[in-house]
């Protein structure tokens, strides 16, 4: 099989540039395992929430353009601010391109609400779910927090625990139907996803407006765990014509349902391109030929190869295998490129978890166009996009959505321009 | 407030638990008091291994009678702690077969069965066993769950009146004259200082003995050990495996539950550092590598965690070098000792002699006291294992198969206290480990619970493969439902428990286990946001 370009990989990275150089007229492929980090998603895409010192980003195209000189080797240093700013401006239009209503702007960070209820800074969040302009200013002073009965993944107690701090008065609804005491027969099954599917019943989400419209007259505003939607598009809207009050979503423990929707959409919108999206799928061994990649066979395809002028590795990092660590090093098993780690284990962490540790930053060494490097040479038609590139720490600085797509928008210019 | 009893225990170890019941059986009143959760010292951090004696019999035939006996009495009284596997000696080409006979004749004459297996025969057995091995000997060793034992103790000492009182530590015995007459402790949860009187107070701190004895001015020689161990994700072998050799480093193999334990290593550690082991790179290649020569298959399978106790060795009292070391029961009359009334020390042994250990001391408890009861505890079955399982289970018939099973070997004829009757109480809080709503509810309501950690010994919550992915939010979420105080020390709770389960598993964090972590971090710190929190709600 030949195409312009192979993906491997298809997560936020890998999807981003798919859509992004089919948009371009290239003939496209993206191989993909699988579940990706999309499927944790909180229902908001981050940019930068801080610097690596620790410091928040109140714009994150100021910050991005402060990284240059604080953190050179960071893949936004790579790119390069002015790139960075332009792609920002680009990736929300992609993602509503796919059907994925986002708001946010790239110079003024907003707050997205946890399933704990904290306020963590964010670029980009999808309709629906609740948002505000301050930490500490959100849009209600009384609020009832409404669960699924028996649903463990979402913490009414400690979202209010975080809103009282605010002075907002919470109270609690809950939430039952025969169709999930269904589910309840098998004690695993109250999960996200399971539920969501009992929503995407009609007579299910009138069920769930009757009770939201009993509750509402007591508060300002409500508020539901993301479980709907999963299937159905006007979910949301349904409910809140339905009922007359406002409601907001807030995300739940993983899978996110928000998470899966995205990754459907995004799914969509590639093929629709006219993308092919082989999912199930894993690269086995990869061809080289001088400092080219010629071809790679797949686990599914057997002895038939993927050729393409171009390939894009957007395989993620640890969790999705895209970086797997021995005992003394980091490897990228696929095309075995240079990574970028400390010498001894012992530097790669420290013993508090929530300190920021040293392997997450780990990746694959790459040059400035992003282009992977193996033994030390450039490899002219592989680049690196998303969670696998080094220099980065996705979760202390918030910036694990903006790296993927932006370095995502970045590999797609790079290979369209050649 | 009654602050007068008959004796204070100072340590909730397995050691102290055994003795407030066999306390509260003889009509004794008693107080425990622990500084932190039970079972959180030596008890809780070793191998589990239901000891044979077979590892003793050659160099210690005392200890080693002293363990068959305890591995027989702990078959009948704590069933449900106790699985009874067997072990097998294996003798590698490396350790050649002559040890293999003194070896036997040992454990004969201290009263172990001992059996020489053909090698076709002991792979056939276990066949997770080396290969290569040239014989083997099968001895009756098995795996007890020392959480379980100690917990058990607790809630029957707790049933027969006994008081216990965790998270309270001792800051001073108090004295007058030549007399212990009662401990200055205080009370961590409510932040207030409490004084307890008694006729004796009983040090069973185990290696913090030492301190505790200090506060009377008086010296117990002890030296720290550290032993480090590693648990693997699966259930590797089904026998205990030995080395047959002089016993060594990280040469047992023991299987508990879902997982597999290797151990240990063996250091002196400063006794500075008792609160704080580190266990080191070259501490886990040791243990993987001794460990691959019992169990090939060791290399290959994922490991949960690294872990290390510390071991209360007692230099003997006639040897002021302090070289001579006994892993025997001590037990010190320090009015006899040290000219000190009213205070008794009991140290050494090991988790297999806990209950002998509290035997002796409540002895010599009544002989000061004047109380003639005699102990019953080596007859009288623990609560969980009065009945069988297989009555049990008929009991709990409306319960799913998989966590009837798991509750019943947690908690034995406990488990049909477990609220189980809508579907909500049977669902799942954590699916590595089978553990219910109701189950966590029982716990939060019966057992003593003040944090997740503590839920976690009592549960096995957060124990599994997922080293308490998302369990350990779920059961938080369940634990913050009472009243906003107790949402807000959930979420503090929350962000404890896992800088406890990363602290295990930073040492082996490659392959599974560093996606596992970096998972978590993006679970807990990006889409919870709870990083801000780890700052205030370091302990």
């Amino acid at each position: 099989m030949r195409f312009d370009t192979v993906i491997i990989g298809g997560g936020l990275a890998g999807m981003t540039c798919g859509i992004r150089l089919t948009e371009a007229g290239q003939r496209c492929a993206i191989v993909s395992q699988g579940q990706s980090a999309i499927h944790f998603s909180s229902g908001s895409f981050d940019l930068l929430g801080s610097l690596p010192d620790g410091t928040p980003v109140t714009d994150p195209v100021a910050g991005i353009a402060a990284l240059a000189k604080i953190a050179p080797s960071h893949p936004y240093s790579r790119i390069g601010a002015e790139r960075c700013a332009r792609y920002a401006q680009e990736a929300p239009e992609l993602l509503r391109g796919a059907g994925i209503r986002v708001a946010g702007d790239s110079r003024r960070n907003h707050f997205r609400i946890t399933p704990m209820g904290k306020a963590k800074r964010t670029w980009l969040t999808i309709d629906g779910y609740l948002t505000a302009d301050e930490a500490d200013r959100l849009p209600f002073k009384t609020v009832c927090i409404v669960n699924v009965e028996g649903f463990l993944d979402f913490y009414p107690e400690f979202i209010a625990e975080e809103f009282r701090h605010r002075g907002i008065e919470c109270r609690f609804g809950s939430f039952n139907h025969p169709d999930l005491e269904q589910i309840r027969k098998n004690p695993s099954e109250m999960r996200s996803a399971n539920i969501a599917r009992v929503f995407d019943r009609e007579a299910n989400l009138e069920a769930l407006a009757e009770e939201l419209r009993r509750l509402a007259p007591e508060s300002d505003a409500l508020i539901l765990p993301a479980l709907i939607g999963l299937v159905r598009n006007d979910s949301l809207e349904f409910l809140r014509s339905r009922v007359g009050h406002p409601i907001y979503l807030l995300p739940t423990l993983p899978p996110s349902i928000p998470g899966i929707r995205a990754q459907q959409a995004l799914q969509h919108r590639f093929r629709a391109l006219g993308g092919e999206y082989f999912l199930g799928d894993s690269v086995v061994s990869a061809e080289l030929k001088g400092s080219r990649v010629e071809r790679i066979f797949t686990a599914n395809h057997g002895n038939i190869p993927f050729e393409a002028k171009h390939f894009v590795l957007a395989t993620g990092s640890f969790f999705s295998k895209g970086l797997q660590a021995t005992p003394d090093r980091i490897v990228e098993p696929v095309f075995g490129a240079d990574t970028e780690f400390a010498p001894t284990r012992s530097e790669w962490y420290t013993l508090r978890f929530f300190d920021r540790q040293a392997y997450q930053a780990f990746g694959v060494k790459t040059d400035s166009s992003l282009r992977v490097l193996k033994e030390g040479q450039v490899l002219e038609n592989l680049y690196c996009a998303g969670a696998g590139l080094a220099g980065f720490h996705p979760v202390q600085e918030g910036c694990g959505a903006g790296v993927s797509m932006l370095s995502a928008l970045h590999v797609a210019e790079n290979i369209s321009g050649n | 407030m009654n602050n007068t009893y008959d004796v204070i225990i100072i340590g909730g170890g397995a050691t102290g638990a055994g003795m407030a019941r066999d306390c509260s059986l003889r009509g004794i009143r008693s107080l425990l008091l622990e500084r932190s959760d039970i079972s959180t010292g030596a008890t809780g951090r070793n191998h589990g291994l239901l000891h044979s004696g077979a590892r003793y019999a050659v160099t210690d035939r005392e200890s080693a009678e002293e363990c068959i006996r305890e591995n027989m009495i702990l078959r009948k009284i704590a069933a449900h702690c106790v699985e009874e596997t067997d072990g097998l000696f294996i003798s590698l080409p490396e350790d050649g077969l002559e040890y293999q006979s003194v070896f036997v004749d040992a454990c004969r004459r201290a009263g172990i069965r001992a059996d020489v297996i053909d090698p076709k025969e002991a792979l056939r057995l276990e066949p997770s066993a080396n290969p290569a091995l040239i014989g083997a000997v099968r001895v009756p060793d098995g795996a007890v769950d020392p959480f379980r034992l100690t917990a058990s103790n607790i809630l029957d000492a707790r049933t027969h009146g006994a008081e216990i009182r965790t998270y309270t530590e001792v800051m001073e015995l108090l004295r007058e004259q030549d007399r212990i007459v009662g401990v200055r402790a205080y009370d961590h949860r409510n932040h207030c200082e409490l004084k307890f009187y008694a006729q004796v107070v009983v040090n069973a701190g185990g290696i913090w003995g030492h301190g505790i004895a200090a506060k009377a001015g008086i010296t117990v020689n002890m030296l720290p050990a550290k032993g480090a161990l590693l648990i693997f994700g699966h259930r590797v072998n089904n026998l205990v495996l030995n080395r047959c050799r002089k016993p060594a480093d990280a040469d047992i193999l023991v299987p508990g539950d879902t997982i597999s334990l290797i151990g240990t290593t063996s250091s002196k550690v400063p006794y500075d550092e008792i609160d704080h082991m580190i266990i080191t790179p070259d501490e886990v290649d040791l243990l993987l590598r001794e460990g691959e020569k019992l169990a090939p298959s060791l290399a290959t399978t994922r490991i949960l965690r690294a872990y290390a106790g510390v071991r209360p060795l007692v230099a003997s009292d006639d040897d002021p070098s302090g070289r001579t070391v006994s892993r025997g029961i001590v037990l010190l009359d320090h009015a006899t000792r040290d000219g000190m009334e009213g205070f008794i020390t009991i140290t050494g042994g090991k988790l297999m002699t806990y209950r002998l250990m509290a035997e002796w001391a409540t002895d010599l408890v009544c002989k000061k006291i004047g109380n003639p009861e005699r102990c019953r505890t080596a007859e009288i079955p623990l609560p969980g294992s009065t009945e069988d399982r297989r009555e049990v289970e008929k009991k709990i018939r409306n319960k799913p198969i998989a966590q009837r099973r798991s509750s019943i070997s947690r908690h034995g004829d406990q488990a049909v206290k477990i609220d189980s009757r809508t579907s909500i109480q049977n669902s799942l809080v954590c699916e590595c480990e089978e553990v219910s709503i109701g189950e966590v509810e029982y716990a939060l309501e019966n057992l003593a619970v003040n944090n997740l950690v503590d839920l976690r010994r009592r549960t096995r919550v957060g124990m599994g493969t997922c080293q308490g992915e998302l369990c350990a939010c779920r059961a938080a979420g369940l634990m913050g439902r009472r009243d906003p105080v107790c949402a807000r020390k959930a979420k503090a709770d929350l962000v404890s428990f896992l800088n406890e389960r990363w602290k295990g598993m930073a040492p082996i964090a490659w392959g599974d286990t560093l996606r596992e972590s970096e998972y978590m971090t993006w679970v807990y710190e990006s889409v919870c946001g709870l990083s801000d929190e780890a700052k205030t709600a370091s302990k």
